[in-house]
């Protein structure tokens, strides 16, 4: 008898759970959704006010938040598959808008990027200033094998990766002498370096940068034409979103595997504490140099992609300001938080975008966002989340 | 005591600049014995603890583990060797939980490269899972409340707890030498009765393990130390047991002033 009750609520706690991953999500696509196909500025404040209220409602109410997050790390494999599954569907309800596709591209590359600097800026506490240029060099890499030596996407994409990395470790060995602010000024240095290089190198262009990379070919299928599936037509840029979104995917279990592990606490200690962990055997050097390979290596495959996304890449794509808007991104979302993350770049992104009137002022928007998080809440808008051990 | 040396410092020398921070330092400590380390404030106890530990480099003499010469090794390098130590002021990772920083105090044991951590994941879930649960072992032994607050952030802690979570943290690496720096600092007399609790039963269960604690609480120095050293502007004054050596003059001008000894023995 009781164990028959049990077993009941056990199914029925099962299936709240599960009702409540599937509402966040179904409804969080949807908000996107909406967010993305608004063109009205006053629909878009709208969005955002209610996005405000819906974190401040969850900031008030922690049980209910506890209860999502239960919800979710309960039906972790179903939250996964339902993710998955919603990333696959959404090119088909934006209304074939191409300009709604570019923009979760370029949102999704910066995502990468962002969780690729979250490494070092939110696990370990190190202020890079470098991922535009490890960005550019991915892309430049790329760009140039497929323009001088025909190499195909496939191969140029890891090799990218490759080359980025090797910078990362270049960048990273020397900086290992200075810290803190002084580390910021060596990243910044380097950033500046790498854009004045593929400025005036003649082999990169110069500022005209490199034009005419061909678009990726899958099984005779190339990315410039219409994606067509089930006799569905879905612009060409969805190419590129499906590309993109698996690279986002990649960069989260990194993200996971790599926080779950003696490398993330590692990181974890160096940023409480750098002293303490040497002395708990931590070799500090080593996992700060590894934070910056594994940040160049992530950043060289975003690279890669918006090189063949875009066709045309030139140094004026990978300036400071880039690492800069990366950075914001990582301080907003929340550090040391993969979902948060996300959220920082799809925001950051897409708000100077959707409201046009301010696009002037772009840098102003990062500025004052920085100021602002760093002043009301410096842990971003999703705060990183003690590690939790099965049982 | 006749337990075979495990520790032995010689010769050691520390300069900063023009400013010696410590002359010609010797000692030795055997396998299971505690050796009290006292002085006034700047008489070099945390500078020896510093060169013992790798951060700082003694500009001469040496330190050998069971006979192996360690000064010049980096500091990350000699707890892998054994020498585990905690801090004067805690240095908890405060924004970890408990449990975390217990796990982080076993590194050394743990292998886990990058390529492990993405490419296979189920060996290195199963190596953190196993630290896990050394950790919630461990913080069980050492204090029943502090395994209770594991999931909590290390900050919450009340002053007591983090100091026996800096404890726990040091035993996670499995040290031949635990190096204790104040522990008693900033507690009251139950607090500091408790450690003293706690570190006497640590001693029962791990009889081989050899402590070095720095300690301005004459109460615990008076109970708990085998021998006593006693450090004053970076050189040894006295060593021998607590008896003996607070009898010595030199160790009383050093603590109390001369004119105040004076008065004393007057």
């Amino acid at each position: 008898m009781s164990v028959s009750v049990t077993a009941t609520r056990r199914t029925s706690g099962a299936a709240t759970a599960l009702s409540i991953v599937a509402l966040t999500e179904i409804g969080s696509a949807a908000f996107l959704r909406q967010f993305l196909l608004a063109e009205d500025w006053r629909v878009v404040v709208g969005l955002l006010g209610f996005f405000a209220i819906v974190l401040v409602a969850l900031q008030r109410l922690p049980t209910v938040e506890a209860r999502i997050e239960g919800a979710f790390s309960a039906q972790g494999r179903f939250a996964t598959l339902l993710g998955i599954a919603i990333v696959l569907l959404f090119p088909f309800l934006l209304e074939k808008s191409t300009y709604a596709l570019h923009l979760l591209i370029i949102a999704q590359l910066y995502a990468v990027l962002a969780l690729a600097l979250n490494f070092q800026l939110g696990s370990a506490n190190i202020p890079n200033f470098a991922t535009g240029a490890s960005y550019g060099i991915g892309a430049y890499a790329s760009a140039l094998l497929a323009l001088n030596w025909d190499v195909s996407f496939w191969l140029a994409l890891p090799a990218a990766a490759v080359v980025a990395t090797i910078f990362g470790f270049v960048l990273g060995v020397p900086s290992m002498r200075t810290r803190d602010s002084y580390l910021a000024l060596v990243t910044i240095a380097f950033g500046v370096v790498v854009h004045q290089l593929l400025n005036n190198l003649e082999f990169t262009g110069g500022p005209n940068g490199l034009v005419g990379i061909p678009a990726p070919e899958l099984f005779g299928h190339s990315f410039a034409s219409p994606l067509v599936i089930f006799g569905h037509s879905l612009p060409s840029q969805a190419n590129f979103y499906y590309l993109s979104a698996a690279l986002v995917g990649v960069s989260i279990l990194f993200a996971a595997r790599l926080h779950h592990s003696r490398i993330g606490l590692a990181w974890n200690a160096l940023r409480a504490d750098e002293l303490a962990a040497r002395c708990q055997g931590i070799n500090a050097t080593w996992y700060k140099v590894l934070a910056f390979v594994v940040d160049a290596f992530l950043a060289g495959f975003a690279g890669t992609i918006y090189a063949f996304y875009v066709g045309f890449i030139s140094p004026d794509n990978f300036t400071f300001l880039v690492s800069v808007t990366i950075m914001t991104m990582v301080i907003a979302g929340g550090m040391d938080n993969t979902l948060g993350v996300i959220v920082g770049a799809f925001l950051l992104t897409m708000l100077p975008e959707k409201l046009r009137a301010f696009s002037d002022y772009r840098i102003l928007f990062f500025g004052v966002t920085v100021i602002a998080f760093l002043m009301i809440r410096p842990q971003g808008i999703f705060p990183q989340r003690l590690r939790r051990y099965g049982g | 005591m006749s337990a075979p040396v495990i520790l032995e410092g010689s010769g050691l020398t520390m300069r900063f600049g023009g400013l010696v921070a410590m002359a010609e330092v010797d000692f030795t400590l055997r396998k299971g014995e505690i050796l009290g380390i006292i002085g006034p404030n700047g008489a070099g106890k945390s500078t020896l603890l510093n060169i013992i530990t790798g951060i700082y480099v003694p500009s001469s003499g040496e330190v050998r583990l069971s006979g192996e010469r360690l000064n010049g090794q980096p500091a990350h390098r000699i707890v892998g060797k054994g020498i585990a130590r905690t801090f004067q002021s805690s240095r908890l990772f405060g924004d970890l939980s408990v449990l975390d920083n217990v796990i982080i105090g076993r590194h050394t044991h743990m292998k886990t490269g990058i390529f492990d951590a993405i490419l296979r994941r189920s060996k290195a879930e199963a190596e953190l899972a196993e630290a896990a649960d050394i950790a919630e072992r461990l913080l069980k032994a050492v204090s029943r409340g502090l395994y209770e607050q594991r999931h909590r952030p290390a900050a919450e802690l009340p002053q007591a707890d983090r100091r026996r979570l800096e404890i726990a943290r040091a035993l996670a690496s499995e040290p031949k030498v635990l190096l204790l720096d104040e522990p008693s600092s900033g507690m009251d007399d139950a607090d500091t009765d408790a450690l003293m609790d706690d570190i006497r039963a640590l001693c029962a269960e791990r009889p081989e393990l050899a402590m070095m604690i720095i300690e301005h609480d004459m109460r615990l120095v008076a109970s708990l130390p085998h021998r006593v050293l006693v450090l004053d502007y970076g050189q040894k004054l006295a060593e021998g047991s607590y008896e003996e050596v607070r009898l010595i003059p030199r160790v009383q001008e050093a603590y109390l002033g001369r004119k105040a000894t004076q008065n004393a023995q007057a």
